[in-house]
């Protein structure tokens, strides 16, 4: 209660709560906010129905029924703004709490393993974090996606294709649990060590018992901090993925890439085609603001005397 | 045997580990697919075939392609090792020839790139630490807050809108089109391929300064999100560094401020920014590609944009990702020396990283 107060006493973590609240109304709010074509199966984006000779390569400025105006093949900005929202907490969400899960699970068992066992999975772990997530992301978008729909599919691809994780997903899962490794094996190092642990163990606590309800709650806050932070920056990893054509089908980026001939208007004008790109970018840039301040707000409450506290 | 020297060899050794479990991991995925995408890996020197079905049958048997998966990665993995890489049908060029001819425009720009954030990172987190609270520390937690909530794709895009269509003053791409044919000459000795370093070596001062042109806006880009993140962990570690008392005894001795900050504090204070850097040197390269990208910089990254429009050069993709870890060992590898250098807790394996 007191580390709640203490959350909401400064302004930062309010400003936080407020930003990540409001994405995730207009998320929940989407079919209202930007009515679909096809409630049953909504797609991102729209082409909105315009009387005009205009060519459809040449973006509409914002006008009553379309509150930001058309990018480039005539896409309804605002309405992807909307259901883009939805897709990036999704995402966003989705791939924090897989990693985190995994990272986290490995992480905790191997330091309780400790000696050779751990020595060898920190390692393995050391390896990944040699690998370029982008590298994982092109390779796979050849490879394990089929290119014909009719094609047989191995048991891979259809429970990829069941859960709608595609390319950028699952390398981002693949390829980003190491830091959640590394931070639970260092708490969980330090807290073997600690008499209640040993009390517990010599009145006979089993292994998942310590693991679950000694260690974990003690050793998971940095973790929990690094969660928020990745939220933020898997949507904006994927908005760059898609931006530069590795995929990932961020509507967000999809947008950004389309209207990016549009950004520089005649004469080096920045703000003649303001609509094309700058919403999406706002929204992209306070997406990660307030994931990032909620981490730092709970980095101060979570490990108050921890080194990093206020990092900005 | 001197403790640097079995420091640096115990990291020599990670590179084949990693390269080992990256690539048994990436072949692993592989063969969770159907067959095609391995008959795609394996794709002959040359045009198309007139008989793609029995082409690809041939390429099955030739390579056994059916065989358990142990026997299939070490053949391939011994095929990497021989130089052998693939064939990209879309550039029409051996994958590994691609690869190197493109090495050195990614490896400069990401020279100059950690060049530039290590050292404005340290000083700039000590600079902002030494005293908290003061303006200089409000101003750098503000422009740091700022660097790391901008995305490099976006920020880059800014930046060629104002320094290149609306001033003129930096281009995209690796050199102007007049000095690229000067470079590509005969009479123009490349001997490192890194075109500022080349520029000087044949007296052409002028190669040199465009690449640097062309190079300013990419390696900002990329500099300011990691210095950011440097500048922090230094910054919070330099907090902790001033208030212990080797620092209140220096000072008593009579030492001047700036050899206390700049020689005792800094030297401790930067081992965790350094690690963090080493630790996310996959992220730099990353960053490096997507800057490559937007900016139209002709690296390696254009094995996995230009292979992803057409048909599938799975060779080349598969290429570009054991190439890449390729790139970032060695970097990991320099910020882990410096660190021993700085640090003999971590030169004699001491101290946990």
């Amino acid at each position: 209660m007191k580390s709640l107060l203490r959350f909401f006493s400064r302004i930062q973590n309010l400003l936080a709560v407020a930003i990540i609240a409001l994405y995730t109304l207009v998320a929940i709010a989407a079919p209202r906010l930007a009515p679909p074509q096809d409630p049953e199966n909504p797609s991102p984006f729209r082409v909105a129905s315009v009387d005009t000779t205009t060519s459809r390569h040449i973006p509409l400025p914002p006008e009553p029924g379309l509150p930001l105006g058309t990018a480039p093949g005539r896409l309804d900005v605002f309405y992807t703004l909307v259901w883009g929202t939805r897709s990036a907490l999704r995402f966003g969400l989705t791939v924090a709490l897989t990693t985190a899960c995994v990272g986290i699970s490995i992480g905790a068992v191997s330091a309780y393993a400790g000696g050779l066992v751990n020595r060898l999975t920190l390692r393995l772990t050391d390896t990944f974090l040699a690998f370029p997530v982008i590298a994982g992301a092109a390779l796979f978008r050849l490879v394990l996606y089929p290119v014909n729909p009719q094609d047989p599919m191995t048991p891979l691809q259809s429970l990829l294709s069941s859960l709608d994780v595609g390319p950028v997903m699952l390398t981002l899962i693949l390829f980003s649990w190491m830091s959640y490794v590394r931070m639970v094996n260092a708490e969980i190092a330090k807290l073997k060590q600690v008499a209640y642990v040993q009390a517990a163990r010599s009145v006979g606590a089993g292994h998942l018992r310590l693991i679950l309800r000694h260690l974990l709650p003690n050793a998971i806050s940095p973790a929990v901090v690094l969660i928020g932070r990745d939220v933020g920056g898997m949507v904006i990893l994927r908005a760059a993925f898609t931006f530069v054509g590795i995929g990932a089908r961020s509507p967000w980026g999809h947008l950004l890439a389309m209207g990016r001939d549009w950004i520089i208007g005649p004469n080096g004008n920045l703000v003649q085609y303001w609509w094309v790109y700058l919403p999406v970018t706002l929204a992209l840039i306070f997406f990660g603001i307030g994931w990032n301040l909620l981490a730092d707000g709970l980095n101060s409450v979570l490990n108050p005397r921890g080194p990093h506290q206020r990092l900005w | 045997m001197p403790p640097m020297l079995k420091f640096i060899i115990r990291r020599l050794l990670a590179v084949p580990l990693t390269l080992l479990v990256i690539t048994v991991v990436l072949y692993g995925i592989v063969m969770l697919a159907p067959i095609e995408a391995r008959v795609s890996l394996y794709e002959p020197r040359g045009g198309k075939s007139r008989n793609p079905e029995a082409l690809r049958q041939h390429i099955i048997e030739e390579y056994g392609l059916n065989d358990p998966y142990p026997v299939q990665y070490a053949r391939w993995a011994f095929r990497l090792l021989q130089g052998d890489w693939g064939w990209s049908p879309l550039l029409r060029a051996d994958v590994l020839e691609a690869l190197v001819a493109r090495t050195p425009a990614t490896v400069e720009l990401t020279l100059y790139s950690v060049l530039l954030l290590v050292p404005l990172g340290l000083a700039s987190g000590v600079v902002a630490g030494w005293r908290p609270g003061r303006p200089a520390d409000h101003g750098f937690r503000l422009i740091a807050f700022v660097a790391t909530s901008i995305p490099p794709f976006i920020l880059g895009l800014m930046l060629l809108g104002i320094f290149y269509v609306g001033l003129r003053w930096f281009p995209p791409g690796r050199i102007d089109i007049a000095d690229s044919f000067v470079v590509t000459s005969p009479s123009f000795n490349t001997v490192t391929g890194l075109l500022t370093i080349d520029g000087l070596l044949n007296g052409r001062l002028d190669i040199t300064l465009n690449a640097f042109r062309h190079l300013a806006l990419p390696a900002i880009t990329l500099g300011l999100a990691h210095w950011a993140t440097l500048g922090r962990v230094t910054r919070a570690a330099i907090i902790e560094e001033r208030t212990k008392e080797y620092i209140t005894a220096a000072r008593g001795r009579g030492l001047p401020k700036q050899t206390v900050v700049w020689r005792h504090a800094l030297r401790n204070a930067m081992i965790p920014g350094l690690n963090s850097t080493a630790l996310s040197a996959a992220s730099l390269i990353m960053g490096v590609f997507v800057v490559e990208i937007v900016f139209q910089f002709p690296g390696i990254s254009e094995l996995a944009t230009l292979s992803w429009a057409y048909t599938p050069g799975a060779a080349a993709a598969m290429g570009f990702a054991v190439y890449s870890v390729l790139l970032v060992l060695p970097l990991m590898f320099t910020l882990d020396v410096i660190q021993g250098i700085v640090d003999p807790r971590i030169r004699e394996g001491i101290a946990e990283r």
